[in-house]
């Protein structure tokens, strides 16, 4: 496959061909004023003329109306706008320039349902669908300005959950299409972009202490994207077979359109800060607080002499022990963003192209977190001939995200740090520099400041095709795409932050991931008389390569070099590594139509990967789906209301082949040396059977439009069984192998979506809802015998998996409340054994699930859920004259949180601060009513370690995610200036969040794992910002 | 329209020659690794299978050699809780560290990939590929040998896991078909191995004298006497192995590693470590330091006690024996002491239990007389025992050379497996611990092991 190599030289070349031949586009020149006579005529799409257009010339008050064929004529300023307007069309507004006497086509304003989709190799009308696809426009993404494509679906999606991760800019989302179906094989959907499937593993090669992940879609500029389609179900994304078992979203990019040059130039500023801060104790307070917990300890012990605590805590004269901090507010600044961006568009008759770029600078709350980003992208077509067209689009990003870590308990882990810091502790010593690391804490305003992660990137995406019309009814596209992304990380950790003197660390990695891919089809279409057949055939293949190399230092000469020559020590010897995947395909799919009203469509895609076994080098996924226009039957004509009725039914299997690359293949590792023998042993035993999960997913769907397309509603029901699920199934030790990987387990998603857009108001006040509500219902159907412990598999600290629960089930202790008194613990409930401490006043009562008399692990249960029962947003788009407001709502409702953070707010383990609640409430005599127990420092009798419902919250929420306010110059005022548009906006993103969680924010997400959901470590937290915006057009 | 449907001949045809390349696209070897296939294809990847082998040796015996070899015998002391104390104290359960045996599988798993791969890549009885099959038929013996030591019967693997399907869960195999096999791969090692490599190799690595060295630790074992004899013969002939002559090359065998007296250590280095140190010479938090009774069992005069530990103190705090003498416990150095599991006073003494096990004046005048060079050198005297002294200073002649085993390879993992060889475990253990079950004298098995395998049956003692 050697004429496939490119290399990087070429691939500089190429780009720096492109950005040469974006400079040169010629720009279309405004014409003079000019006073002419125009005439023309308005037809329909069909081509019949319409009689009673309103034709106006914009910003005067002269205007016609068109004759019984449609004709008019009409005496306009050249550099004016013409508009058409007519009930049950669009309105469209032309430049006088334009109209040259041919045709002005009106669209139907029937319903959304006209509207065209992406879809897998295609569009299609939306009203020709059989299966289940959502799309969002670019009008949906200007009316809400975001930063990058998840969040811009965030809400938005019937089916689509999105959950943040964390709170950093640039940081990753947990996707979940459907819910999740895989346990061990990743669930975020396939990525498409202009028909190429993109690298999205490539996050973050450096993650310490739970570092939140980097997004892998921040690469695209959301002001470049036309729109962003789901394919949900298998009909519509079985044609991208194995890699589709967990949804396929299709990302379009913009396109020129014939006319001249449109200039838009947008730029924003926003401010954010902090949603909410915690409480935490003063210095008096806190320091009261160690002392009971210590004098209790002794009470509870026995101990004759009082446990003496550290001089931190009492010695209140000692300088780096005497101030009184907020250390959230030191932490938490108000963070500045900026993006400007230019869009140019246009094209003649042979040509069209559409450049863009744009950078973004935003900066985190916490202290020192800040991601850049530049984007530049070339999109153009040509009509090399009647026959042939030809076209490239073509990106560069280069970014830079300062990272810091937020949650967990790692030694660099900041939010649980800040929150439990004492707040006597000084910020500086005395000479101003950082008190790094005092008592077992390290300064969490110090890590920020003075630790660097920093990671860089620069990425090319490019993307040629040739497109040849044999005939009207054939066509044949071809394309080459490459897909390049160099990142590098450089970590410092310095002495400062450290507990050993002079010892600092350090880390570089750099990687790169190369990725080509060919596509070729065959596309048909053609209609004999009613019937409407279409089809496509196809070949594709594609090939990725990774190549990783880093090192770590320590023990760096000094603090200030950071690069590793000044490093002590360096290894890493191993962390230099290369692997490759490849995949050949072949997809097809036939459609077939009458009249609109029966619709049949099936699908068939072969993958061949590198990754599957050698007996199973291809799999087969097939899809039928068909549609039933019923509103088009004779019967249903009587039925006024409904303008449009359709039933659409799809079954279907995808496939997730996201497994190790080599794992089938069985793996011999080096690096087992003797001394200095290189030496190899046997690492993973091969599986030549080894394939894909394979998922079978039925849907049923309705979509119905009301009142001559006022309202549209689509409800689908789906049921979604993944079976053969990979997973390291243990094998017995004197095989010498741990496990092999097998595939063995069943999940089952099942859920309902509805989505409604209605046109609520028309006229000159206007008022648009969209609403769309999800439910899922995701469950492990079954798991390999031999994993299962105690019927059950622990899945990290808080989570189980278990046959008949959703993955991301909490386990745990049940938290029944607190012995009042003493004599309350009537059964004489004891401590992990029967010989252990009886729980008493103050205690924990907890739920003795074995009946036994003692609470050990055998009575923790299922204590929780991760997973919502409906997830949902709701759009309201008012408008009035040039005035318009956007507000957009977002809502979970039904999943639980685990609030580890709480646990750690609500506990004495090593002279930490804890929350005011705890303080106030905490039992300290006989008789109190409370829901806190007593505080006991390093609690023997686990009243707060344990995993326990206590810290399971109640995750719903109801956010005002976002909200625009936004206003339109008129286009008479703006023509003064020459521009084509003015539009001034401000932005209000998490601006209200109505919830009963205790933590920063609901929208939480800290652990990496897809399968340990609903776990609040101390996550980035989110911030609301306020941002003002500017769009002008030329 | 002619002229387009030659361009569609042109497209098809390009089409289909990227589709006729498909199963090339779709092979894709590992880069940075092998592949089940693409290993043990040539000469050289067999050599880097066998030190492979080694790599799991070295993973094998990290902490777990004095873990089994001295944790449950009387000259330790223990300082914390956890795994010595459980050993020492005679609580073991199928939780404990050293009742896992993953790593003598892991090592018996890579010596079985390449004892059936090897003979593909070399031509029939071709001596390096012979070689290169002695040395992992001697690893496996040896892991075996552990495992028959520890357990008592155990699974006898002798055949690669190659593909899924083949039979994973084996039951436990008699003790002596077990033992039968180690003897067997040893004697195939002896006569396959080479004689010598000529460099330090000749102590990190099987040759014939360390095969047979071996061999002679098995007799013993098996009670071989007559075997164990001729082979002890052929390992004190051997001009490779030399007793070292002085105290300060006594201590520096351990600490240096690598001396003539040594004929099989486990090579560790600065990034290769060991737990020697966590076992022996990290301050107050060494796993061992010496017993009581052990510091008051030499002899008067015995050099070796100062090259042991430091005898100034009452309670030492580390043995300096493979850290070195006086070896700062407080300074992190890197644990790289090679572990020695056979050498050449070991099979001296060997041989001279032999001997009084065989009887007859004449072979117990010859035992004691193999004594002399290493009490000589330790600067005992008499330097030879006359039958009479070693009965009144030990009550047997046997018991006279199990007590010189136990000073000059003291903490080196002999001195449980020489307690149970001769039957005096019970004896010894039961006033320290109460040990005084037969059956108690292995170990159990891991719950991880049972757990994963349904046909492994607990040692009866542990059920």
């Amino acid at each position: 496959m050697n004429y496939f190599n490119l290399d990087k030289q070429k691939l500089i070349i190429g780009f720096c061909l492109s950005i040469i031949f974006t400079i040169c586009q010629p720009f279309v020149t405004t014409a003079s004023a000019q006073n002419v006579t125009v005439s023309g005529k308005v037809v329909d799409v069909n081509n019949a003329p319409i009689m009673g257009v309103n034709i106006a010339v914009m910003g005067e008050r002269r205007g016609v109306v068109s004759d019984l064929n449609g004709l008019f004529t009409i005496q306009a300023d050249k550099g004016k706008v013409i508009s058409f307007s007519c009930l049950g069309y669009k309105t469209r507004e032309l430049p006088a320039a334009e109209l040259t006497g041919g045709n002005i086509v009106l669209q139907d304003d029937a319903s959304v349902l006209d509207e065209l989709v992406v879809i897998g190799y295609g569009t299609k009308r939306k009203r020709d669908l059989t299966g289940s696809i959502a799309s969002i426009s670019s009008k949906d993404l200007e009316s809400n300005p975001v930063k990058d494509v998840l969040t811009a679906m965030q809400g938005k999606v019937a089916g689509v959950q999105i959950i943040s991760s964390s709170g950093a800019p640039g940081s990753s989302m947990q996707i979940r299409v459907r819910g999740a179906s895989s346990l061990n094989s990743g669930n975020s959907p396939l990525y498409v972009v202009d028909g190429i499937p993109i690298e999205t593993t490539s996050t973050s090669l450096l993650n310490v202490d739970d570092e939140h992940g980097l997004n892998p879609l921040s690469y695209l500029s959301p002001g470049d994207i036309e729109s962003i389609e789901v394919l949900k179900d298998a009909a519509s994304s079985s044609i991208y077979g194995s890699r589709a078992a967990n949804g396929v979203v299709l990302i379009t990019t913009k396109r020129g359109k014939e006319g001249k040059a449109s200039i838009n130039l947008f730029s924003s500023f926003g401010i954010s800060n902090i949603t909410r801060k915690l409480s935490v104790l003063n210095s008096r307070q806190w320091r009261e607080f160690i002392l009971e917990g210590y004098r209790n300890y002794d009470l509870h012990m026995g101990l004759a002499k009082e446990t003496a605590v550290h001089y931190t805590v009492v010695d209140s004269l000692n300088p780096v022990n005497s101030g009184d901090g907020d250390w959230q507010s030191l932490m938490y600044n108000t963070a500045y963003e900026k993006q400007v961006g230019v869009n140019i568009s246009g094209g003649t008759k042979a040509m069209r192209y559409s450049l863009s770029t744009s950078y973004l600078d935003q900066e985190g709350i916490i202290r020192n977190s800040k991601y850049k980003r530049f984007t530049t992208r070339a999109n153009t077509e040509f009509d090399a001939s009647e026959f042939i067209k030809v076209g490239t689009n073509i990106s560069y990003t280069y970014s830079t995200n300062d990272r810091v870590s937020a949650g967990g308990m790692g030694n660099r882990s900041m939010v649980v740090a800040l929150l439990t810091r004492p707040p006597t502790y000084a910020l500086n010593y005395p000479d101003g520099s950082y008190l790094g690391y005092l008592n077992g804490k390290r300064n969490p305003i110090a890590l920020a400041e003075e630790c660097l992660h920093l990671n860089t990137s620069h990425r090319v995406n490019a993307n040629e095709y040739l497109e040849i019309s044999f005939t009207k009814w054939l066509k044949f596209k071809t394309s080459f795409s490459i897909d390049f992304e160099a990142q590098k990380e450089d970590e410092f950790f310095p002495s400062t932050v450290d507990y050993r003197v002079g010892y600092n660390t350090g880390a570089v990695r750099v990687a790169e991931y190369f990725t080509w891919a060919n596509e070729n089809y065959f596309t048909y279409n053609q209609s004999f008389g009613e019937h409407n057949v279409s089809g496509l055939l196809g070949f594709s293949q594609q090939e990725w390569k990774t190549d990783v190399t880093g090192l770590n230092g320590s023990t760096f000469v000094s603090d200030d070099i950071r690069t590793l020559n000044g490093a002590g020590t360096i290894s890493g010897q191993e962390v230099n590594v290369a692997y490759g995947h490849s995949m050949a395909s072949f997809f097809a799919r036939g459609a077939y139509d009458y009249k609109g009203k029966y619709l049949f469509e099936v699908n068939l895609r072969a993958d061949g990967s590198s990754r599957f076994g050698k007996n199973n080098r291809f799999g087969y996924f097939p899809s039928a789906s068909a549609a039933w226009r019923f509103s088009d039957e004779n019967w249903f004509k009587p039925i006024k209301f409904v303008n449009d009725a359709k039933l659409r039914f799809s079954v279907g299997q995808t496939g997730n082949e996201a497994i190790d690359n080599y794992t089938a293949q069985g793996t011999f590792i080096t690096g087992r040396n003797y001394l200095t023998n290189a030496g190899v042993a046997p690492y993973q035993m091969p599986n030549a059977d080894l394939s894909w999960e394979t998922t079978t997913q039925y849907n049923l769907g309705l979509d119905l439009s009301f009142l001559y397309g006022r309202v549209d509603f689509i409800f689908d029901a789906y049921i979604k069984n993944t079976k053969d699920l990979l997973y390291d199934v243990p094998m017995p030790n004197t095989t010498g192998f741990t496990s092999v990987i097998n595939n063995v387990g069943e999940v089952q998603n099942k859920g309902l979506e509805f989505s409604v857009i209605s046109k609520n108001l028309v006229d000159n006040f206007k008022w648009n809802t969209t609403f769309n509500i999800s439910f899922n219902k995701n469950k492990v159907v079954s798991l390999p015998k031999e994993v299962l412990v105690n019927g059950y598999i622990q899945n990290g600290s808080f989570h189980i998996l278990k046959e008949g629960e959703p993955i991301s089930t909490f386990f745990g202790y049940k938290y029944k409340g607190i012995y009042a008194y003493d004599t309350d613990n009537v059964d004489q409930l004891r401590h992990l054994n029967s010989t252990g401490k009886i729980f008493k006043g103050g205690d924990v009562i907890w739920e003795d699930i074995d009946k036994n008399g003692y609470i050990d692990q055998n009575d923790r249960t299922i204590i929780g859920n991760a997973q919502p029962l409906f997830v949902g947003g709701l759009t309201n788009d008012f408008s009035y004259k040039n005035f318009s407001l956007n507000v957009f709502l977002q809502f979970s409702y039904g999943n639980d949180i685990y609030n580890n953070v709480d646990y750690y707010r609500n506990s004495i383990f090593s002279y930490n601060n804890v929350s005011t609640e705890f303080y106030y409430n905490a039992w300290r005599n006989q008789g109190d009513v409370t829901e806190y127990p007593k505080v006991v420092r390093n609690d023997p009798m686990q009243n707060e370690a344990r995993v326990q419902s206590r810290w399971v919250e109640d995750g719903s929420y109801l956010k005002v995610k976002s909200a625009t306010f936004a206003y339109e110059f008129p286009r008479n005022f703006v023509s003064k200036f020459k521009l084509q548009s003015l539009k001034l906006y401000v932005t209000g993103s998490n601006l209200l969040t109505f919830t009963n969680y205790s933590g920063y924010d609901p929208d939480v997400n800290t652990l990496s794992s897809g399968l340990r959901l609903g776990v609040d470590y101390g996550s980035y937290p989110q911030s609301r910002t306020i941002l003002f915006g500017l769009n002008i057009g030329f | 329209m002619k002229k387009i449907n030659y361009k569609i001949f042109l497209l098809g045809l390009a089409i289909f020659s990227i589709t006729s390349c498909v199963d090339a696209l779709l092979d894709k070897k590992p880069i940075s690794s092998f592949s089940a296939e693409s290993f043990y294809r040539t000469q050289d990847q067999a050599k880097a299978g066998v030190y492979g082998v080694y790599n799991a040796l070295q993973s094998a015996m990290h902490t777990n050699f004095s873990f089994w070899g001295e944790g449950r015998a009387d000259n330790v002391k223990i300082k914390h809780a956890g795994e010595t104390t459980f050993l020492q104290n005679n609580t073991l359960t199928a939780s404990i560290t050293s009742a896992d045996w993953t790593a003598l599988y892991t090592l018996i798993s890579r010596a079985n990939y390449a004892i059936a791969n090897i003979p593909k890549v070399f031509p029939e009885n071709d001596a390096t590929g012979n070689q290169l099959i002695g040395q992992s038929k001697a690893l496996r013996a040896l892991a075996y040998f552990y495992l028959v030591r520890v357990w008592g019967d155990v699974p006898l693997i002798l055949e690669p896991y190659t593909e899924t399907g083949q039979d994973i869960f084996v039951s436990r195999e008699s003790s002596e078909k077990v033992l039968d096999q180690i003897e067997a791969d040893l004697i195939f090692a002896a006569a396959n191995c080479v004689e010598k490599f000529n460099t330090t190799n000749d102590r990190i690595m099987f040759n014939k004298g360390s095969a047979n060295g071996l061999l002679t630790q098995v007799y013993m074992w098996r009670k071989k006497y007559n075997e164990a004899i001729t082979t002890a013969n052929l390992v004190i002939a051997n001009p490779l192995y030399s007793l070292v002559t002085t105290m300060s090359a006594w201590g520096n065998m351990f600490a240096a590693s690598y001396s003539n007296e040594s004929i099989f250590e486990v090579g560790y280095n600065d990034t290769q470590t060991n737990g020697l140190r966590v076992l022996y010479a990290i301050g107050s938090d060494a796993h061992y330091t010496p017993s009581n009774k052990f510091m008051a069992s030499f002899e008067p005069g015995d050099l070796r006690r100062s090259y042991i530990y430091d005898e100034t103190q009452a309670d030492p705090k580390a043995m300096w024996k493979y850290l070195g003498k006086g070896v700062s416990d407080q300074i992190a150095t890197p644990s790289k002491q090679n572990i020695i599991l056979i050498r050449l006073a070991d099979i001296i003494l060997l041989k001279a239990e032999a001997l009084t096990k065989l009887g007859g004046s004449a072979n117990i005048s010859a035992a004691l007389n193999l004594l002399v060079p290493i009490r000589s050198r330790a600067g005992i005297t008499p330097t030879l025992l006359t039958e009479a002294q070693a009965i009144t200073m030990y009550g047997s002649v046997e018991n006279a050379i199990l007590h010189e085993r136990s000073i000059e390879l003291c903490f080196e993992g002999h001195r449980w497996f020489d307690l149970v060889r001769t039957g005096k475990a019970i004896s010894t253990m039961q006033p320290i611990n109460g040990l005084s079950n037969e059956k108690n004298l292995v170990w159990p098995i891991s719950t991880s092991t049972i757990d994963k395998n349904p046909n492994i049956v607990q040692n009866e003692f542990y059920r």
